[in-house]
């Protein structure tokens, strides 16, 4: 009987009694309002046959009071002439009631027929009048009646509302049930999705009722979840293996130094190989850290406006020997004194990084150039390169963690350089826009939202 | 280049400068790490007293008075920038070097960083390590003087103009930052890091070497082809700029 508690059933079971109670109103209404109507229909009945009699001559009077009383086959009609002293000179009536006082208004009292007796004397609406010769005349109306139709009421309220209000407990309890089993159901999935099994679904049917669609929203959110956390197994077996390389070399160094070292020097080298490759172990870590805590950030709080033309030239300037080394040109094309919002030294950093990756790839006698452009409602941020760019294929899987194209495993460097680049703009609210080759073009979009200068 | 031992890369016992012993107060919970922070310190010439505690090391701050406290942030008893809260609060002014395996760059940390203290993310090289007490240790004085000079070499901070003796040297804004942050804090090993953080305002390490690339250009200016060379580069380590003996 636990439905019993549900919030359905008792919905249920509150408005089945609300409507009762309306029900049981407007028949109580109907009742009394019939009520009214026959009382005052009985009194103008009364009133105009005591009226017509009073105003016949005796000897018609007596003969009309009987043909009167015959007539009446249902029983409802009183008549009495009672003397001064209360004698019963005519009519049915037994004696004449004490509280009906002559010549006044229809009232209601008890009136005993001259063949029954006292004890059930019926309630009557009845007028009294005077006549000649200190006789009184009686006359009365049965309203019994009206107790037989609030019987019929009482029955027909009885027989609508009884088995309505069951249909609607019934109905409570079936709602109730079902959405109980429904969420038993659901129960029982959610357990298996939280025991592991990810590719389990909630139940739903395609009709649009709210039920279905919540479970509709929730298979979606399921699907995103699976889709990211098997990528996020796949980012594990990268890390795993971007990780153990450089340790098995570390690994590798000490081991043979151990062996094999016969003086302080090769001793020293080794130990300088370990460290390497520690180091680069652990500046992948670091690199990882830094991307989940961007990520994580809503650094919102150091947002400040930002002026992007100064800080093109600044990573520039900062590049600008590296680039020579390299013998690639370095430079800064279109600027334009423009402000976004943002952390500076975010965007700063994300801007290195777009910089120090197309220095990388640019072959010798290269080009790498910068740009601030202010397009449709939107400043666009550009870094192109002549070198190989990145190939339509590729352009999806280089947002992936540690994704470093084949051909450019032994240029140094973690990896995660554009994931960083991306959750930085992520974090902005902008778009990191990677166009296909020849000639790498990768620009960050940021929507040009009128910022106050300051 | 000449070849320094990374050991002596200081400049040798500089702990023992004034005569007098430099006491450093290392606050830090692991016990092995400690040791071996320790046993640098004392390599070179510093008075380490150790504390494990937040609360402790509180006290002892207070008791001993050392020149330069090593912090752990995360420390039982009372976390390590609560210490440093508590310690500035008394006006205590004991330059901090705050060590942390959270590399999160927030507020309280820019805070320590503005209040002349610094911060260093776990794991970090013992030569890193050390090289910061120093700098806290020798923090330049606030000097009115327009000149920098150490050896031949004068930087004239107004007319923005360097000489190495009579020979002019010519160099790019950044290339003048670089060198006059060396020359304020000349026979100072200055690491990669610090360089990067004080002269480039970076707070990320970038992928390729910059400071390898900037410094190798100001070298070149610097020290001449006939010139005795001024800045040295310790292997593994970090720059030294040295007048020449």
């Amino acid at each position: 009987m636990q439905f019993i508690r549900s919030n359905t059933f008792r919905w249920a079971a509150g408005l089945a009694t609300l409507f009762a109670a309306f029900v049981t109103i407007l028949f109580g209404l109907i009742y009394f309002k019939i009520d009214d109507y026959l009382i005052a229909r009985s009194d103008r009945m009364v009133t105009t046959q005591v009226d017509f009699l009073a105003s016949l001559p005796p000897d018609r009077l007596m003969e009309a009071l009987d043909d009167r009383l015959g007539q009446d086959s249902r029983g409802v009609h009183f008549a009495g002439i009672f003397d001064t002293r209360g004698n019963r000179l005519a009519g049915n009536v037994a004696r004449l009631p004490a509280d009906l006082a002559a010549n006044t208004g229809v009232k209601s009292v008890r009136m005993a027929r001259l063949d029954g007796r006292d004890a059930d004397a019926p309630w009557v609406r009845a007028v009294a009048r005077s006549l000649d010769q200190g006789r009184v005349l009686v006359i009365g109306r049965n309203v019994d009646e009206t107790r037989e139709i609030s019987r019929v009421v009482g029955g027909a309220l009885a027989l609508g509302l009884l088995p309505a209000f069951c249909f609607w407990l019934l109905a409570g309890a079936w709602l109730s049930i079902r959405a109980q089993n429904r969420v038993e159901e659901v129960n029982r999935r959610v357990q298996r999705i939280v025991a592991g099994d990810l590719r389990e679904r909630l139940p739903h049917r395609e009709i649009d009722e709210p039920f279905s669609r919540l479970a509709a929203i929730v298979n979606g959110m399921l699907d995103e979840l699976e889709t990211t956390i098997n990528a996020l197994a796949g980012v594990g077996n990268d890390i795993a293996h971007d990780l153990r390389t450089p340790l098995t070399r570390a690994r590798l160094a000490l081991e043979r130094g151990r062996t094999n070292a016969t003086s302080l020097e090769q001793l020293q080298e080794a130990a300088d190989k370990a460290i390497a490759g520690i180091d680069q172990s652990l500046s992948i870590v670091t690199a990882l850290l830094r991307l989940a805590e961007i990520e994580n950030s809503r650094r919102s709080s150091a947002f400040g406006n930002v002026e992007l033309g100064e800080m093109l030239r600044e990573v520039c300037d900062i590049y600008e020997p590296i680039a020579e080394d390299k013998q690639v040109s370095l430079g800064v094309g279109a600027t334009a004194t423009l402000y976004v919002r943002g952390d500076r030294d975010l965007l700063l950093e994300a801007l290195a990084n777009l910089v120090d990756n197309a220095i990388k790839f640019t072959p010798h006698h290269g080009k790498v150039e910068l740009a601030l452009l202010r397009g449709e409602g939107e400043i666009i941020l550009r870094v192109t390169d002549t070198g190989p760019g990145i190939s339509e294929q590729d352009r999806e899987v280089v947002l992936r963690r540690f994704y470093r194209s084949d051909k450019n495993r032994n240029t140094p460097g973690v990896g995660l350089g554009l994931n960083l680049v991306s959750a930085i703009a992520k974090l902005h609210g902008f778009r990191l826009i990677i166009h296909a080759g020849p000639g790498g073009r990768v620009e960050i979009v940021c929507p040009d939202a009128p910022v106050s200068r300051g | 280049m000449v070849a320094i031992k990374p050991g002596h890369a200081g400049g040798g016992n500089v702990g023992s400068r004034d005569n007098r012993m430099t006491k450093v107060l290392l606050i830090e919970d692991d016990g092995e790490t400690a040791e071996e922070i320790t046993a640098e310190l004392a390599d070179r010439g510093f008075e380490v007293a150790w504390s494990s505690d937040g609360l402790d090391g509180l006290a002892q701050a207070r008791d001993l008075r050392p020149d330069a406290m090593i912090v752990d942030r995360l420390l039982p008893g009372m976390d390590g920038l609560t210490v440093i809260e508590s310690l500035r609060k008394e006006q205590v002014r004991t330059p901090v070097l705050v060590l942390s395996a959270l590399g999160a760059v927030d507020d309280r940390v820019r805070g320590l960083r503005m209040g002349g203290d610094d911060y260093l993310t776990k794991p970090f090289a013992v030569v890193e390590l050390v090289a910061r007490i120093e700098a806290l240790l020798r923090r330049p004085p606030e000097t009115r003087e327009t000149k920098l000079r150490v050896g031949q070499l004068e930087l004239d901070l107004i007319e923005r103009t360097a000489k190495r003796g009579e020979r002019k040297i010519d160099l790019l804004p950044r290339e003048f930052r670089l060198l006059e942050y060396m020359m304020r804090r000349s026979d100072q090993l200055l690491t990669r890091a610090m360089l990067l953080e004080e002269v480039w305002n970076y707070k990320f390490v970038p992928a390729t070497n910059l400071v390898d690339v900037h410094m190798g250009r100001v070298r070149h200016k610097v020290d001449g082809p006939d010139d005795a060379p001024m800045i040295h580069n310790v292997r593994g380590a970090g720059f030294i700029l040295r007048a020449v003996s």
